[in-house]
């Protein structure tokens, strides 16, 4: 009676919130008659049934008819939708280019959603203040509305404020206590305090260095880098193994710098390249005119703002829901049969041009009629993530700072949760707001972890959220409103040893014929929305080049 | 009470779907039905009472509310489970336990006002308290289904015991908010649902057959308890005048909670005194120098000011000494809180202190977010006032920032000029130059003033607009002020050392340094 009575309570008090809810896949709902029962969601994972389509293509219908396009890009992450607004940039008309993407809507990695409290990210949700050498990508970003203008005395970039990440940022639970920042301070012994002062030191320094070839020791993209044989031998080594050879042992700052890696690699730093490692830290060179280096960009939809953004500067078409699977020649080109989920056909698109913005074990499969040339094998250690998307009525606030946009625990398995509401201006702070939880599933084995993945519960998943939150934050389980989840079988590459700088990598980004490109953070080792940018970019000029050298 | 003849229930054979043998509904059931409603409604208002008054009295709502809302369902759980032990006449036991749920859920609120200020353990009175009502109010259901055993078959039963149970929970979830606490308050809701339980037992008694050998002596009792909880209904304003009277010395004429903020009105010979959420925001005793130091070196300098936007100032004081400009044709004031500006537009009292400005024909009072109206707006303003409360948290500090200011200089019409409120620079000396350099950083020229407000203490304000020219004597002020003349103003400018100039950051979004100024310029006079 007492736990029906409270669940009813709940939904009384609050259900008007939860109705208004946008229905999402699959209503699931916790284990009644535990303190989760009054919470439901929906489970989603990055359309695995559609997916796992490609492992059977000869089950999917042969084509009812074919079109013909100058250029398909197979893929609507950011790389394929970068290569599509390039293309447009580059000159050709919307009719010459067709987009399939085999989710719903596009975005990849950085898919957002929205309920009637807030837009919320599905992945990943911001943008470092960028290196103003990145041209091409500042001009996105002014393009976008994102860069605002140009400090005439420094000739520094102006970011829009509204999107620059508002004070207060970081904070981190150590202790029973949120401190401001994300490197452990509080309760750190003087020891520990100086290998982590040692550390920034040393990435200082690193962000500086510059190799023989004249370019930077670390710099995004990886592909600007230098060669110089002195930072290429860190690729060989992991990250922890280079650490420990190096002093820094202290327990504190080996968990920021694993709770860095997991972040961004989704591997810990025992399954990360020292090069890699390094890379996170020293490649960050944002300068602005109103933001540091350290400052950030973020929306409440996190990057499925700049998804949008990256939408709406080209006007080519994009076909969701279409599994293009044979790729195969013909006389004047490539043709990949495309299957709708929704309407049940096949379409045959006939290209002059194919760029494969897929991650490397879907190209794979893709491209298995073609002669063995065409795929140069590409073994990517890719974790599993599932990512909770909370909307709570309050978030129950422990001492210290208070709510943040990042907000980390320490010590925990889980890297931390964003709040969506964060970039808000009301003055009104109570009422319902929703918050991110993201957890990278690392594990030597990928493939037994995305097993597992796929056998947790709707229910187990939130468990495990709320019980880790709950240790901040207590009572939020009662706060819960919905809980929404998202399990990414094969969240993105984890730069291991050996991978940023050996050969396969670069064999794998070679075209083939001047018919086949590709083009995906897979091929740059490091998931990142910039690397996504520059593998687009990169592609869709290759593109333009062989074009001109065939009419040539 | 083993002795009185009850009519003994006969318990359907286990598993034996036995509907011949199960009593029709008859109008006796059908009234206990009814109290399972009534009960309900009423168990869940004194759980969002308890849970109200203490974040209101404790704060931190969030953790009282979860703690009162864990407490009270425990409780309730030990009260199902005690049921078992009552035995013999279950509709004398209902009765009883209805007039003892009247008189402790009915009179908890009265009484944890009256003890917040006189007890040290205040929280331990209040979950002792949530704890009985709790347990007394867990005992109901299990006893009502067993009185109605008989009467339904066990599928109606339950169905139906635990429909009312869910509709009351409904309606008290609703009317509680909506309609309870803004009409009676927390007290008299508490009462009148203490009333409510007390008929409940009343209706029982009256219409069982069962309860005649117990009627006059519970009768008594039941009268007794109607009567107090009458009573105390009568004296319920005086009551929560009295108690918030002991937080804020002076009489406390008038309290509203809205869904941002209490307002408390204290009243003593001399002076009418507003706080937010126990805060003060002014004294009508010298209310009148912060005000015109707000609004006349602005409007002075602006004698051909049409149009005047004021965000924050929902008492409408600054809007009074806008409307002594007859030149004026239109004010936009801007306030988040609607009851804020309906009370200022409504009671009798803070009509005459505010003569009735936020009722002139040329104001228009929009409640909403400052922020988002004024990047939404698109009209133009000769004067903006601007009245914010201190920047106290980050939310409150975004309408600080250069990027707002920037917002804020799209509505200033040509050669217009804003003022914002500053906080003190004489306390917060930081935060008050880090307001100035920040309108400075978005394109303005910052006028810094100050004035001294006994209540307050030295007070400061900015003036900002595009240009340099303005001047201390521009044009005429309007007869009758008592704090500022031109002489006023022009001694207003002027920072002596321990005021002056020092250098602080720019408050942007992304480092509100304001925020930090503001915490670490107070915090040694609030802590």
């Amino acid at each position: 009676m007492p736990s029906s009575r409270r669940h009813f309570l709940q939904r009384a008090a609050l259900g008007g919130a939860g109705l208004l809810l946008a229905p999402l896949a699959g209503l699931h709902s916790c284990a009644p008659g535990s303190s989760r029962s009054h919470i439901s969601g929906s489970l989603h994972g990055a359309n695995r049934a559609t997916g796992h389509l490609l492992r059977d293509p000869a089950s999917l219908p042969a084509p009812t008819r074919t079109e013909a396009v100058e250029v398909l890009i197979v893929g609507g992450g950011v790389a394929g939708l970068t290569a599509r607004r390039e293309l447009a940039r580059l000159g050709l008309r919307p009719e010459q280019v067709l987009l399939v993407e085999l989710d719903e809507q596009p975005g990849g990695n950085s898919r957002a959603g929205r309920n009637a409290v807030s837009a919320y990210p599905w992945g990943a949700h911001y943008l470092p203040v960028p290196d103003p050498r990145n041209h091409e990508l500042l001009a996105f970003l002014a393009e976008a509305g994102i860069l605002t203008g140009t400090d005439a005395a420094s000739g520094l970039p102006i970011y829009n404020e509204y999107y620059l990440c508002h004070d207060p940022e970081e904070r981190l639970f150590i202790k029973g206590h949120w401190q401001n920042g994300l490197v452990p301070e509080l309760g750190v012994p003087p020891a520990e305090k100086a290998q982590l002062a040692r550390f920034f030191a040393l990435i200082d320094e690193l962000r500086q260095t510059v190799g023989t070839d004249g370019r930077d020791a670390f710099r995004i993209p990886v592909d600007e880098s230098s060669c110089d044989e002195q930072f290429r031998h860190l690729d060989e080594q992991p990250f922890a193994a280079w650490l420990d050879a190096q002093g820094f042992t202290g327990s504190h700052l080996r968990w920021y710098l694993d709770y860095s890696c997991r972040d961004d690699y989704g591997a810990p730093a025992a399954q990360v390249s020292a090069w890699a490692g390094l890379h996170y830290f020293a490649a960050r060179k944002g300068r602005a005119h109103n933001a540091n280096g350290a400052d950030v960009l973020t929306w409440p939809a996190g990057n499925g703002f700049l998804v949008e953004q990256l939408r709406a500067q080209a006007p080519s078409p994009i076909r969701p829901n279409t599994v293009a699977f044979a790729l195969h020649a013909t006389p004047t080109g490539l043709a990949a049969d495309c299957y709708n989920v929704a309407t049940r056909q096949t379409v045959r698109v006939a290209a002059r041009q194919v760029i494969m913005a897929t991650p490397s074990f879907i190209t794979e499969r893709l491209l298995a009629s073609l002669p063995a040339a065409a795929y140069r094998p590409l073994p990517v250690h890719r974790a599993p993530w599932v990512v909770v998307n909370l909307t709570v009525e309050g978030l129950p606030q422990g001492p210290g700072q208070p709510l943040s946009w990042d907000n980390v625990l320490f010590g925990t398995d889980s890297v931390g949760y964003v709040d969506a509401g964060h970039q808000s201006l009301s003055l009104t702070d109570a009422g319902p707001r929703v918050v991110t939880w993201y957890r990278p599933l690392s594990a030597p084995n990928p493939e037994a972890a995305r097993r597992q993945a796929y056998q947790t519960s709707y229910d187990d998943w939130v468990r495990q959220a709320l019980a880790e939150l709950e240790t901040a934050h207590h009572g939020l389980t009662a706060q819960v409103l919905r809980a929404d989840v998202w399990v990414w079988g094969h969240g993105m590459v984890a730069p291991t040893p050996g991978f940023v700088w050996g050969p396969a990598r670069a064999a794998a980004a070679r075209p083939w014929q001047n018919q086949l490109f590709f083009a995906h953070t897979d091929l740059s080792g490091i998931s990142i929305f910039e690397e996504g940018f520059h593998q687009g970019q990169r592609a869709a000029r290759q593109v333009l080049a062989a074009r001109s050298t065939g009419l040539a | 009470m083993d002795k009185v003849p009850v009519r003994r229930v006969k318990r359907p054979a286990l598993g034996a779907s036995t509907a011949a043998a199960v009593a029709p509904t008859d109008y006796r059931s059908t009234l206990l039905l009814g109290s399972v409603f009534v009960i309900a409604t009423c168990g869940l208002i004194y759980e969002l009472i308890a849970g109200t008054l203490a974040s209101y009295l404790l704060g931190d709502s969030v953790l009282q509310f979860s703690t009162i809302i864990g407490a009270y369902l425990f409780a309730m759980g030990i009260g199902s489970w005690l049921s078992r032990y009552l035995g013999g006449s279950l509709l004398r036991w209902f009765i009883q336990l209805e007039i003892l749920v009247g008189l402790v859920g009915g009179f908890s609120a009265p009484l944890l006002f009256l003890v917040f200020e006189h007890v040290s353990s205040f929280r331990l009175i209040l979950y002792a308290l949530v704890g009985l009502t709790g347990v007394l109010v867990g005992l109901e259901i299990p006893l009502l289904m067993r009185i109605l055993e008989g009467r339904f078959e066990f599928k109606d039963l339950v169905s139906r015991v635990f429909t009312f149970d869910y509709i009351g929970a409904l309606l008290a979830s609703l009317v509680f908010p909506l309609v309870l606490v803004p009409q009676l308050g927390l007290i008299r809701t508490s009462l009148l649902c203490g009333a409510l339980n007390v008929v409940v037992a009343g209706i029982a008694l009256y219409r069982f057959p069962e309860t005649r050998p117990f009627r006059r002596s519970m009768g008594g009792a039941l009268v007794a308890s109607l009567l107090a909880l009458a009573v105390a209904f009568g004296f319920a304003e005086r009551l929560q005048a009295y108690t918030e009277g002991l937080a804020f010395q002076d009489q406390v004429i008038y309290t509203k909670t809205t869904p941002y903020q209490r307002l408390v009105l204290t009243k003593n010979q001399r002076e009418l005194r507003l706080f937010l959420n126990g805060n003060l925001q002014f004294s009508s005793a010298d209310e009148y120098r912060y005000h015109e130091a707000l609004v006349h070196p602005v409007m002075q300098a602006l004698p051909q000011a049409r149009r005047v936007l004021v965000l924050g100032g929902g008492d409408g004081l600054a809007v009074r000494e806008l409307l002594k400009y007859p030149q004026l044709q239109h004010i936009d004031l801007v306030d988040l809180d609607a009851g804020m500006t309906q009370l200022f537009q409504h009671n009798q009292m803070l009509l005459e202190l505010n003569h009735r400005s936020l009722l002139n024909p040329k104001v228009r009072v929009i409640n909403a977010d400052a922020y988002q109206w004024v990047r939404q707006d698109s009209s133009r303003y000769d004067c903006i006032i601007v009245d914010f409360p201190d920047p106290g948290n980050y939310s409150i500090g975004k309408l600080y920032s250069a990027a707002f200011y920037r917002a804020l200089e799209q509505r200033l019409a040509p050669g217009g000029w804003a003022v914002v409120q500053s906080t003190s620079p004489y306390v917060a000396r930081r935060s008050f130059w880090c307001v100035a350099h920040t309108l400075e950083a978005a394109g303005f020229t910052a006028l810094p003033y100050h004035c001294y407000v006994p209540s307050f203490g030295e007070w400061g304000f900015v003036l900002a607009g595009r240009n340099r020219h303005w001047r201390p004597d521009a044009g005429p002020l309007p007869p009758g002020l008592r704090y500022v003349t031109p002489a006023t103003i022009r001694a207003m400018r002027f920072f002596p050392p321990d005021m002056s100039e020092v250098p602080t950051e720019i408050n942007q979004l992304n480092n509100q340094a304001l925020v930090r100024y503001f915490e670490e310029d107070w915090g040694p006079y609030v802590h």
